[in-house]
């Protein structure tokens, strides 16, 4: 303990701030992933399957093209190929969206492993010098400004286009017609199909844009956070941006926020190790802070609720909360 | 058609079409679907060790299974069945290796008891957690799975460790006997078996399990008529919380002999996947763990006589699953038929 204290300025300096950030990015594209279909009340439990495959689809097209953008290209449709079986599954033919998406989750774990003894006869880790990751921005300018240079330098592209996308998202959400569409088939379908919203359609909408969101998590993974392949290399990323989602309520930019507390539990936790604190304990760190975060946000809520609903609705409220 | 059979029937088409779905990938590898079939299940069912392994990879599945579809019975969505069997695993292992005063057959049951209150007591944290504020159980629970895989791996290479290469526990003062050998099938068959007989009588002849089942179709309604669902919810996942941490008991004691580090991985999710291919019916749902545990237990034989490997197994099972979660996907022969009597109707008229 001591010599944590001691070190307390190795722990917590300017580059833990570009540490939480960097091990937040893949979480915070997997939670937008589930935020878009969470809008239309789907609950994306797949988000994990069609990450993985997206960073297989990256990693190995990048690999035979030598070219990163039609790597992510080619993650970002496979992400979507995959969210359309679901879509199609949880849609058409009424499937529990937990039962089809489990089923996805082991699907792309078995797929991925497949392929890559089939493809790249190899088990376990695929790396090569011949996989292109994505290109890192470097500011010349920023070499010689200290600070600048440990924040905001050399970080790869889908880095910045994190950023980007949760604005994007933030807009499409509440400030669109097509997002003003989605929440209103999120909140109450059959309201917004008297209303004359395309309901299944709409849901078809967010199922594809969550699949193409996937996909990009699945390859900034990949060739971005990584240069490899290695099998269920996702591990369970995807279920903490699921988690992050729920956070934030579905909002793009509380649940990025989410998602940085993950990043800084992660990235606490490997400055920790080195101190003699037991590698597991460590590992699952994220994982139990993201449960007492949840525990916590839905507690609010469901307080928040309650003082809400009057006190004459107070049984109603009750079998509110169960379903 | 009653319902049963109709499960059944859907049930039969859906292994077929995985099936069918895995020949055609078989193909694609370039290797011959007939021979890699055939290789599966003689590496299944051939000689002690072929059966064997079945059985031995059939008791967890069994198991997890019924776990899972005991809280699919109340409503619950229990992934974590899976952290479940590694808590009850090092229960057990703790136990056996601990409290060697204790006579034989008490230490058993003391493992046993252990392992069911260890594996109990965490899956109530996400029960609580969904029943009372309305945190997804699924997300908990997935996440509440690492955490579990993380403390025994602390334990086994920390404070409990024998001292080997290996992250393992001292070895267990009591064991079930194995038969079969030299596979890893023993006793803990028939106590899964039992196990099971017992939830399915529980489920559909007590009072207990109809409340289950009252709070499984609409919670609302259990409320009105004097369940207290949260309640129920809650003592459901309890109950599969125990049947898990059974599991992992009968592999620490019947299996290794002590705790293995990431002994049990895939144990749960396996036992989910057969669970969900039979809508958590706990009557049909030990026939698919069976024959999900053929296909596991025969996948090496197909990936040492055949080019195929093992995972086109997984995907097969995987693609099984997302076929058999669509639930009206075999009702367009019903529409066809509706369609072509309107027609016939029209033509009348």
């Amino acid at each position: 303990m001591s010599a944590i204290i001691e070190n307390v300025d190795k722990i917590f300096n300017v580059s833990l701030i570009y540490a939480t950030f960097r091990s937040a990015t893949p979480i915070i594209f997997a939670a937008l992933c589930a935020a878009l279909t969470q809008q239309a009340n789907i609950l994306n439990i797949g988000t994990e399957g069609i990450m993985l495959v997206g960073s297989f689809t990256a990693v190995g097209v990048s690999y035979l093209t030598g070219n990163w953008v039609i790597g992510v290209l080619a993650a970002m449709i496979s992400g979507a190929f995959i969210a359309s079986i679901m879509a199609v599954g949880h849609i058409k033919y009424n499937a529990e969206i937990c039962a089809i998406g489990m089923g996805i989750n082991m699907l792309a774990l078995a797929v991925t492993k497949l392929l890559l003894n089939v493809i790249f006869k190899t088990n376990g880790t695929f790396s090569d010098p011949k996989i292109v990751p994505i290109p890192k921005v470097h500011f010349a300018f920023m070499d010689d400004i200290p600070v600048l240079n440990q924040l905001l330098n050399n970080w790869s592209i889908t880095e910045w286009l994190a950023i980007v996308l949760i604005l994007v998202l933030q807009f499409l959400f509440y400030k669109t017609v097509w997002g003003l569409r989605l929440r209103a088939v999120g909140q109450f379908a059959m309201a917004a199909q008297t209303a004359g919203i395309k309901v299944t359609q709409i849901k078809y909408q967010a199922m594809i844009a969550s699949g193409l969101m996937g996909g990009l998590a699945g390859a900034h993974l990949s060739l971005g956070y990584s240069t490899q392949f290695v099998e269920n290399m996702t591990n369970n990323r995807g279920f903490m941006g699921v988690a992050a989602m729920y956070f934030g309520g579905a909002n793009p930019i509380l649940t990025a926020l989410g998602c940085l507390l993950f990043g800084f539990a992660d990235s606490v936790g490997a400055r920790l190790q080195a101190y003699g604190i037991p590698s597991q304990f460590v590992l699952m760190m994220p994982y139990i802070v993201t449960i007492v975060i949840l525990a916590i946000s839905m507690y609010v809520k469901y307080r928040n609720n309650k003082r809400k609903e009057s006190s004459l609705l107070a049984p109603k409220a009750q079998l509110k909360t169960q379903g | 058609m009653n319902i049963k059979a109709s499960g059944l029937k859907r049930i039969l088409f859906t292994v077929v079409i995985a099936l069918v779905i895995g020949a055609v990938l078989i193909l694609m590898i370039g290797e011959n679907p007939i021979e890699a079939y055939q290789a599966l299940f003689k590496g299944a069912f051939k000689g002690k060790f072929g059966f064997g392994n079945t059985v031995a990879t059939f008791t967890p599945l069994l198991l997890t299974s019924i776990a899972f579809a005991v809280a699919a019975q109340a409503g619950a969505f229990n992934v974590g069945v899976e952290g479940e069997v590694f808590l009850g695993g090092i229960a057990a292992a703790y136990i056996g290796v601990n409290f060697t005063f204790l006579p034989k057959p008490i230490l058993l049951i003391t493992c046993f008891l252990g392992a069911m209150v260890v594996a109990g007591a965490w899956a109530t944290i996400p029960a609580v957690l969904k029943a009372y504020y309305g945190v997804s159980e699924v997300c908990t629970t997935i996440l509440m799975n690492t955490v579990a895989v993380y403390i025994t791996s602390y334990l086994v290479s920390g404070p409990m460790s024998a001292g080997t290469a290996n992250a393992q526990s001292h070895s267990v003062a009591v064991n079930l006997p194995q038969f079969m050998k030299p596979s890893s099938a023993n006793v803990g068959v028939f106590i899964a078996i039992v196990i099971v007989v017992l939830v399915a009588i529980m489920l559909y002849k007590t009072k207990f399990g109809y409340k289950i089942r009252v709070v499984g179709t609409n919670p609302a309604f259990a409320d009105c008529i004097g369940i207290n669902s949260k309640k129920v919810f809650i003592n459901s996942m309890i109950l599969s919380g125990a049947i898990g941490g059974i599991a992992g008991c009968i592999e620490v004691l019947g299996v290794h002999g002590y705790f293995l580090n990431n002994f049990a991985v895939g144990l749960g999710s396996n036992g989910m996947l057969a669970a969900l291919i039979a809508r958590s019916n706990v009557v049909l749902t030990p026939f698919l763990a069976f024959f999900l545990s053929i296909l596991k237990a025969g996948a090496m034989g197909m990936q040492q006589s055949t080019g195929v490997p093992k995972a086109l197994v997984d995907t097969i099972i995987a693609i099984f699953i997302i076929v058999a979660t669509m639930e009206t996907l075999f009702e367009f022969k019903k529409k066809i038929k509706r369609k072509v009597k309107k027609e016939k109707g029209e033509a009348k008229a």
